[in-house]
């Protein structure tokens, strides 16, 4: 049932910077841990570099994981959630999962390392679940899963238009949407209250 | 309400879903207080869920250690966290995979682990970062695709290895394959396997003098053979028993020339039940069956297996999977075809030299994913699955060198293959190169690391993919294998440049190294291992393989191997080289020696494991160990040149001044005198358990109480070899006690207030 779905996740893609070393990151993963920067409980850093169109640098954290992700040969930023997130519903529940992630994307904006070395598109996203027990890729699951998409979307961006592409050729890959809105995409710190729950 | 118990109940057979559901209800009672740690812990185990670096909820970020505060207090072992990242083992018998199988393993790599699969040194696959309250599901996923995680890990019969181009190699006697298949589940869960003081690893090879099964490496090793008995050729196996890496290898040895194939099982049944009866409990740390075998003797041991055998109740199972054996047959998806044309692809033929293996069967090949440091992502998983559909169907296996191979490829679709392997990233060329580079996880994830040894191989691997193609032929075949420690699980003593990772205390502070180990054999099985040289600082590793490498292209006889060229111009002179390397600038000067690879923290060893404080630490120690190393190494020429007794002697010499050392620390007034030295460092350092590694216990303290109380014992120059690699271990369990003892003595500092740091009273110490 959808509606029993958490483990969920967002990708922002990157508008710039997808070049610069994914080595770059380690030290700025583990800066945060060391001045415990996010809400999470931030545990270590693993290094994908090497593996091609991979998880890319990855901070690991007990709630979710983080990761400057190059999956599908596109660098973006990521987060999802491994546990129970606050939120009644699917769209609660994703506002939760794009808070933790908008709040990472704000402290790499404010980095001296990589501010000027690369920028997020927040108006492309990838928004998945990552359960394919609650949430599989049938066309059930993604009639139950729309609607909650496109309620968080209404959220996140109140007065943009955007297009959604649920279609993935692969019936194997996690339930997906592929997002892009239509106007100048917002920056983290104005979209990170709009995401806010109390619970958080 | 939804679940995988219910949702796959109809595809996992019963016994499977029976144990898994046993395991779930260890883990509701766990959480609800009512299991023991320790029975927990190895309950786990058993099920392959291990455990993982900072579990103890205790990290040092290169500022302090501190505490990660986990949702609750409770624990799944020993100093365990129920909350901390796990690793989850998944036993692949004879690294033989399905298509079903990868596209089972990529969905659970990306719900429970980081999206990454990781093919180990034993064929293995291994998910990092799964929280235990999800493995159960992750189990009963694995059941509905025909593999069980039983015995994955804890001491029991671990997964049982195979050449992975059995049944297609040239050279091979036969196909190994349903031996090994048959094997693995004669033996899980078995009752005789039941009651183990340690793992035991099993391997087949279908030859003797490849590399591919490493039997020589194995407590069981099985290389088939054929034999003309009454005139007609029978299957059987050369058996061998006792080998092993860790931190003192024992090359294997010959238990039977010739074990019939009714025979096998009924054999490793006794051998089994030998083990289990007389092998070592207590001291984990000699529970190997290599122990049991070298204490008793081969003779001994094999007279016991042979009597044990006599008693065994017959079971049907012993001759029963010769009928599985007879039909054992795999089936080529494509029809064999030859290339017809030459490729004007240059990036396609480099990677067909390296990646490809013509099989036996003509028109096939065998195509080598070379899998960077055994990492493949979840997305390539299931697309490679889809691959091998297309060009070679379920003959898919994973390697003991951290790769993937695809079996009964046609050569007419090697082309078209490499370029969908492009597509996906995974056409790297160089399998088995000095570029395929080995190694255990190390410090990323292993609650053992000592330095990073993916750390380092990812470094080598970025630095060689532009520059192997360049090198002589000589160099690019060398093997390079790295371990995080001692524990060997980088394989590192087969290597021809093999490297473990180590500590020293350096101007005050604590520097990452790799001891070096050159010259070991990959080929035979793992013929025999390398020399331990000496330790380079970590950063300083890529110098080394670069002049090593070079002082070989330049001085060898001719086409003189590199393990040749090793064994001609001897630990002499290749110390000259580690020793051009050693030092390590101050920290003012140069931060970048005193963190590790792909980690920027201060490198700090607090993370393994912290003993007792020990008070002031003085600077004596340093040259005590320093004079403890040298000893070691002039034990080891002494050795090299046969002569016994002087390197038995110089060894004990060393294992004295390093614990001499660590007891002046505490008493000053001690002499080099064995007969003060010994008790004293009992009372001090082991009575204390102030020496006491956190994983390995007493081990290391017990050696030098052995070669205390056994000198002037009857000396074999294997014997000496043993005691060598015991005094290596043992000076380097005191060069981390010494670390420990500093780093205690600066936090203390710090939380007293104390301005003066402990490497300024090591300064200050020294001065006086």
């Amino acid at each position: 049932m959808i509606t029993d779905l958490h483990k969920l996740g967002i990708k922002f893609f990157n508008k710039s910077g997808a070049d610069m070393p994914l080595t770059d990151f380690i030290p700025v993963f583990h800066d945060w841990i060391q001045n415990n920067r996010l809400d999470d409980l931030l545990i270590d850093v693993a290094d994908y570099s090497h593996v091609p169109a991979g998880p890319g640098t990855m901070l690991i954290a007990h709630e979710g994981n983080y990761a400057i992700d190059e999956t599908g040969n596109q660098r973006g930023f990521l987060y999802y959630s491994k546990h129970e997130v606050p939120g009644d519903t699917v769209a609660e529940r994703l506002a939760s999962v794009c808070y933790r992630n908008l709040s990472a994307c704000k402290l790499l904006e404010e980095e001296e390392r990589t501010r000027d070395r690369m920028s997020l598109d927040y108006g492309r996203m990838e928004i998945f679940s990552n359960d394919r027990l609650h949430g599989p890729r049938t066309d059930e699951a993604l009639a139950a899963f729309k609607p909650q998409v496109e309620q968080f979307l209404n959220r996140l961006y109140p007065h943009t238009d955007y297009e959604i592409d649920y279609k993935n050729s692969d019936p194997r890959e996690r339930l997906l949407a592929k997002v892009m809105i239509h106007d100048a995409a917002d920056k983290a710190d104005t979209l990170l209250p709009r995401t806010r729950t109390d619970s958080l | 309400m939804t679940s995988w118990k219910n949702t796959l109940s109809e595809r996992i057979p019963t016994d499977l879903a029976e144990e898994i559901d046993a395991f779930a209800s260890q883990i509701k009672l766990k959480k609800q207080g009512k299991v023991d740690d320790k029975l927990f812990a190895e309950t786990r185990l058993r099920r392959g869920a291990y455990g993982q670096r900072y579990d103890n909820g205790q990290r040092h970020d290169g500022i302090e250690t501190r505490e990660l505060h986990f949702p609750t207090n409770a624990t799944k072992g020993p100093d365990t966290l129920w909350d901390a990242p796990g690793m989850q083992r998944i036993k692949i018998p004879f690294g033989g995979l399905s298509t079903e199988q990868m596209e089972a393993l990529a969905d659970l790599a990306e719900e429970y682990s980081d999206a990454i699969c990781h093919i180990t040194t034993r064929q293995d696959v291994q998910l990092h970062y799964v929280h235990i309250d999800d493995t159960p599901d992750l189990m009963r996923r694995l059941a509905a695709v025909g593999i069980t995680t039983r015995e994955a890990c804890g001491n029991s019969v671990r997964n049982v290895t195979a050449c992975p181009v059995a049944g297609v190699c040239h050279d091979e006697s036969f196909d190994i394959t349903p031996y090994a298949r048959a094997m693995a589940y004669f033996l899980l869960g078995h009752p005789d396997t039941q009651d183990f003081g340690r793992k035991f690893k099993v391997a087949f090879s279908g030859c003797k003098d490849k590399a591919c099964g490493l039997t020589n490496i194995h407590d069981l090793g099985l290389i088939a053979r054929k034999k003309v008995i009454d005139g007609k050729e029978k299957r059987g196996f050369e058996m061998f028993v006792g080998g092993g890496l860790g931190p003192v290898p024992y090359e294997a040895r010959l238990l039977d020339e010739f074990v019939a194939e009714e025979e096998i099982l009924p054999l490793a049944q006794a051998i089994s039940r030998v083990f289990a009866r007389l092998g070592e409990k207590r001291n984990r740390g000699r529970a190997r069956l290599k122990f049991l075998v070298d204490k008793l003797g081969i003779d001994e041991f094999r007279r016991l297996v042979i009597e044990e055998r006599k008693t065994l109740p017959h079971d049907d199972r012993w001759i029963g999977y010769l009928d599985e054996v007879r039909a054992w047959e795999e089936t080529p998806v494509r029809k064999p075809a030859e290339l017809t044309a030459v490729s004007n692809d240059e990036e396609f033929n480099v990677w067909r030299d390296s990646n490809t293996y013509g099989q036996r069967q003509q028109g096939y090949s065998v195509a080598t994913i070379r899998l960077p440091l055994g990492d493949i992502t979840s997305w390539q998983m299931r697309q490679l699955a889809d691959v091998a559909r297309k060009y070679c169907g379920d003959n898919i296996r994973t390697t003991v060198e951290q790769n993937i191979v695809l079996r009964w490829v046609a050569n007419g679709d090697l082309p078209a293959l490499y370029d969908e392997l492009k597509h996906l990233g995974l056409a790297q060329p160089g399998a088995g190169t000095i570029f395929d580079v080995v190694s255990c996880p190390g410090t990323d994830t292993c609650k053992l690391g000592i330095s990073s040894s993916r750390g380092l191989a990812g470094e080598l691997h970025e630095r060689l993919a532009t520059r192997y193609q360049q090198f002589d032929s000589a160099i690019q075949g060398l093997h390079i294998k790295i371990s995080g420690c001692f524990n060997s699980c980088g394989q590192h003593h087969l290597a021809d440049l093999g490297f473990y990772g180590v500590s020293r205390k350096m101007n005050g502070a604590t520097v990452p190294h790799f001891r070096v180990v050159l010259g070991g054999q990959w080929e035979q099985n793992g013929g025999s291992y390398g020399m331990t040289i000496g330790a380079v600082p970590s950063k300083r590793v890529p110098d080394f393989i670069d002049r090593i490498t070079g002082k070989y292209l330049e001085e060898r006889h001719g086409n003189e191997t590199f393990q040749a060229f090793v064994q001609r111009i001897g630990k002499r002179e290749l110390k000259k080289v580690v020793d051009e390397l050693a030092s390590v600038p101050p920290y003012a000067l140069d931060p970048t020696y005193y963190s590790d690879w792909r980690d920027p923290r201060e490198y700090s060893i607090s993370d393994i494991g912290v003993g007792e404080c020990a008070g002031e630490v003085v600077s004596r120690i340093d040259f005590d160990l320093n004079n403890a190393e040298r000893l070691y190494f002039e034990a080891q020429l002494a050795h090299e040149e046969g002569a016994l007794r002087k390197a038995d002697e110089t060894a004990f010499s060393a294992m004295i001044a390093a614990a001499g050392g660590l007891v002046r620390l505490q008493n000053p007034s001690i002499p080099d005198d064995p007969e003060q030295v010994v008790p004293e460092f009992r009372k001090r350092y082991y009575d204390t358990r102030l020496f006491f590694d956190k994983y390995a216990g007493g081990k290391f303290a017990e050696y030098l109480f052995n070669h205390h109380e056994q000198r002037n014992s009857d000396l074999t120059a294997d014997r000496v070899r043993l005691l060598l690699e015991e005094t290596q271990l043992f000076i380097e369990a005191t060069h981390a006690c010494n670390a420990r003892l500093m780093e205690q003595a600066d936090n203390e500092r710090k939380s007293t207030g104390d301005k003066t740091s402990a490497r300024d009273k090591t300064a200050n110490a020294a001065n006086a």
